[in-house]
């Protein structure tokens, strides 16, 4: 009877442990989309720090059988937050590979590789934490006033770990479904999208490295002091694969399913193979263990890639018992199915909070000598332009005159070679493209760069800046703080997915709309990131020509009321009804600028575009 | 000396295996990190064709096909498939970590976890120039650089080969231009393949005793060495991998060997956080 008991709380410890492991890798990579394929080093961290800052000092111990650093003896629960502490440092060195620059597979083999590499060095070195054969003997918490084998001593550790849990399921759930949450999800969908609407990927990669390293660290302790020894063989690191799997049968970017996760793949595996007769040669179980998470990763990836428990769909609009809309055909033909909304009656200046009208066609934003070059190619060559502030202004050339790249430039969304760019009044040519969002400059992409697991309401609402709970400390103080002012948002968002016809899809996923409608989420969403300057690329491709023209109205209206627009587009409808002036681009020079009418009258133009 | 010697062999070996697996990315982004695992399996076949009494030199034939056959396959029937869903690219380098725990552990499954080595004879052994060699360690030197060679004259002078360089540049321009992409991707796969078996058997050959693991942390050396040249690139590979393999070796002789290779690891992260594209590469326009 007592042996069931014992193997109960040994059960709940272990589970515990995986299921707080899980959530905090589910909160890295099925919410932020950081993918730390070195995860579990910092499970281990936390292990050895709880270890060494409980354990009395290594030469006085035992006879000094092992070697280890620190040895302060500490007693409960210091341990356990050093432990915390341990794995949140452990995160900063990596925040260089995760930075914002970086390909999300190139980060994670070079986290892959740093816990490889920390794993042979932990394992070689000695004197730092007893190498190859790790440390043991680490006391229990209390264990001067209990007898840690007692039974009741391990249920009462075994509740102890599973508050704590609970407690970590109640953090990561507070920051996910914040909107702070719903930026690293908009990070994970599309992390450069999400740059240029003015989130600082590098501080939140940051933030959710440390705290989900904080996480690990703390699961590694409680671990560490329960089975009283830790050692290198514990985190290979295959050890984070078994994880990733876990959150990926699980359900990656429900915390739920990263539990079910942990208790399916990690405890499951280990209390199954308890039970299978010795067969074959002694490799024989573990390899076989092995393969089926190998196995089981490639068939949910590719069956049920959203695990058991997909990610909840939030819906924001309120309207809760309203059935999700059929997401609409992929083909552009559903556009003209688009209601055209009351867009005319929408007042664009209150909702975006423009302010007051100034317009003093005053030079807003400027280049001098503005140059990109890949390899060899020069793509973009001196190009100096002035934009001024109120008006709508055109930018037309044929494929590869480098006007997509101008225009990234200007937002600085890619660097460029040389050359100066101005804003009001200021040089900006080294400021990062987040921080020009925010002073007011937001741009639109070619190419489809919705938030596809983002409602559409969530596309628009994230965009809104200086929100108070878009902060991580802003996150953790919770709804009470940022819920009344995010209904407000919420609300604004509502409306102007009103005026452009798309509120029967406030609730469904971006990803799941036609071109033509993600064209629109696209400029409501740089609309409510309050522009100064609307960098648009493109943005009536796939567009009905009806709706078009409504939304050239509107671009029209919003200039009057004194935002800058600069529109690429190859449509020269538009670009005679609404663009003054234009600039013509060709092979990476400034051919020509005025407008319409004055460009058709000049033969080079003409030559390079018009006609051709 | 002879620690430049051993760095010859490792060089020569890791030269061979990066310039397939840098070809593979190349030619689909994927990283394919199940790289190690095919090796392993390669070098079993041709132990097991050795084992039946044929020289471990035309043992060796066996291990090239089964690399060749195993890639092409998961290329066809994995990462095309997971491709085609447009998934993030993490999705893939997640699969073939799975694919990689299922290679190497269903290896360990079938053949046991000890240790096994190639019947052949060592062959006498040479002085050259202050080094020492053994012929079979020649040989492998020599098969090495033949295939490079080899690598060389396929990339630089046939029409497959400007049509893999093309397809690498740039897939949908390629595809516009008449070039069938599908055609060249697998064949790519095929030969990268037999690249990487061959790297695998004379890897297991040059370490003299190996088993199903041997090769699970060689996945370090391939992405040190497939950075440092650049992604993608195979003479960048070429350079890579003689740089990381004879600095791994040199450095062992003055360091704790266990030690050896942290220099891989440095340079692989130094390369990731300063130049990701590699010590002589640009940004790409894509």
């Amino acid at each position: 009877m007592s042996s069931y008991g014992y193997y109960i709380a040994i059960i709940l410890v272990y589970a515990s442990v995986d299921a707080m492991a899980c959530m905090g890798l589910n909160l890295e990579f099925g919410v932020a989309g950081i993918s730390n394929f070195g995860y579990i080093i910092f499970q281990s961290a936390g292990a050895y720090a709880a270890a060494i800052l409980s354990m009395p000092n290594a030469a006085s111990s035992n006879g000094g059988f092992q070697k280890y650093v620190l040895g302060w003896h500490l007693p409960w629960p210091f341990p356990w937050i050093g432990a915390a502490i341990a794995g949140g440092l452990l995160a900063l060195p990596f925040v260089f590979i995760v930075g914002k620059r970086l390909r999300g597979d190139f980060a994670a083999v070079g986290l892959l590789v740093s816990a490889v590499l920390l794993n042979v060095l932990v394992k070689n070195y000695v004197p730092f934490l007893n190498g190859d054969a790790g440390i043991s003997l680490v006391p229990a918490p209390f264990q001067s006033h209990f007898n840690p084998q007692s039974l009741s001593y391990q249920f009462a550790y075994g509740a102890v770990a599973i508050i704590l849990t609970i407690g970590v399921y109640f953090l990561v759930q507070r920051v996910t479904e914040s909107p702070y949450g719903r930026s690293l999800r908009a990070m994970r969908d599309n992390d450069i999208v999400a740059d240029s609407l003015g989130k600082d990927l590098r501080k939140q990669r940051t933030s959710i490295l440390i705290l989900g390293g904080m996480i690990a660290g703390l699961s590694g302790a409680i671990l560490v002091e329960f089975i009283t020894l830790w050692a290198p063989g514990a985190w290979g690191y295959a050890e984070t694969i078994v994880l990733f799997a876990a959150i990926i049968i699980g359900g990656a970017g429900n915390h739920k399913g990263a539990i079910l996760g942990a208790i399916l793949v990690p405890v499951g595996f280990e209390e199954i193979t308890r039970y299978l007769p010795p067969l074959g040669n002694p490799e024989l179980v573990p390899a076989l263990e092995w393969v089926s998470i190998g196995l089981l990763i490639v068939l949910f990836l590719w069956f049920r890639p959203d695990g058991i428990l997909p990610e909840r769909r939030r819906i924001l609009s309120g309207n809760k018992n309203a059935p999700p809309p059929a997401p609409s055909a992929a083909d552009d033909e559903s556009d003209a199915l688009i209601k055209i909304g009351d867009l005319q009656k929408l007042n664009f200046r209150e909702l975006l909070r423009l302010g007051e009208p100034v317009n003093d066609h005053r030079v807003i934003l400027s280049t001098n000598a503005l140059t990109k070059t890949f390899n060899t190619v020069t793509v973009v060559s001196d190009v100096t332009i002035a934009i001024h502030q109120g008006k709508l202004t055109g930018m037309i050339g044929p494929n590869g005159a480098g006007k997509s790249t101008t225009l990234a430039m200007l937002a600085g969304t890619l660097p460029s070679t040389s050359g100066q760019i101005f804003y009001e009044g200021k040089d900006i040519t080294s400021m990062s493209s987040d921080k020009r969002a925010l002073a007011g400059i937001v741009r639109t992409f070619q190419l489809a760069s919705e938030f596809k697991k983002l409602t559409v309401l969530e596309n628009l609402v994230c965009a809104i800046p200086n929100q108070s709970g878009d902060t991580f400390f802003g996150s953790l103080r919770g709804k009470r703080y940022w819920g009344a002012e995010d209904r407000d948002n919420i609300e604004r968002a509502k409306e102007v997915l009103e005026g452009f016809g798309l509120s029967q899809y406030a609730d469904a996923y971006a990803g799941g709309l036609s071109g033509g409608q993600r064209r629109l989420v696209e400029i409501m969403r740089a609309l409510l990131a309050e522009p100064k300057v609307l960098l648009l690329d493109e943005p009536m491709a796939g567009v009905h020509p009806n709706l078009a023209h409504k939304i050239g109205d509107q671009l029209t209206k919003l200039c009057e009321g004194g935002m800058t627009i600069v529109m690429v587009e190859h449509e020269l409808s538009i670009m005679d009804a609404f663009c003054d002036p234009v600039i013509v681009l060709a092979e990476g020079r400034v051919l020509a600028q005025g407008t319409m009418s004055e460009l058709r009258q000049k033969e080079e133009v003409v030559e390079a575009y018009l006609v051709g | 000396m002879s620690s430049l010697g051993f760095g010859l062999i490792s060089a020569a070996v890791l030269a061979i295996a990066t310039v397939g697996f840098t070809m593979q990315f190349a030619v689909t982004n994927v990283l394919n990190l199940a790289y190690g695992s095919i090796m392993i399996n390669s070098a079993f076949v041709s132990y097991y064709v050795n084992q039946h009494g044929v020289t471990a030199w035309v043992a060796l034939v066996g291990g090239v096909l089964t690399g060749a056959i195993a890639s092409w396959l998961l290329n066809r029937f994995v990462y095309t498939p997971f491709q085609r869903r447009n998934l993030a690219p993490i999705t893939v380098v997640i699969v073939s970590l799975g694919i990689d725990l299922m290679g190497t552990f269903g290896l360990q499954a079938i053949v046991g976890g000890g240790f096994v080595s190639f019947t052949q004879n060592q062959g006498s052994e040479y002085h050259f120039a202050g080094l020492l060699l053994s012929s079979l360690q020649l040989i492998i030197i020599g098969i090495c650089a033949a295939v490079l060679v080899g690598v060389h004259g396929l990339l630089k002078y046939t029409r497959l080969g400007k049509a893999m360089r093309a397809t690498s540049a740039n897939r949908s321009l390629a595809r516009n231009s008449g070039i069938k992409t599908n055609y060249i991707i697998s064949t790519t796969w095929l030969i990268s393949g037999a690249l990487c078996g061959l790297a695998g058997t004379v890897f297991a050959m040059n370490a003299g005793v190996f088993e199903a693991t041997s090769a699970q942390l060689y996945i370090v050396l391939l992405l040190a060495a497939m950075f440092l040249g650049g992604p993608g690139e195979p003479y960048g590979a070429m350079f890579g991998a003689i740089t990381i393999g004879v600095a791994t070796e040199v450095s062992a002789a003055y360091i704790n060997p266990d030690y050896k290779d942290v220099i891989a690891f440095v340079v692989l992260i130094a390369m990731l956080m300063f130049r990701p594209f590699g010590i002589f590469g640009s940004e790409k326009t894509n």
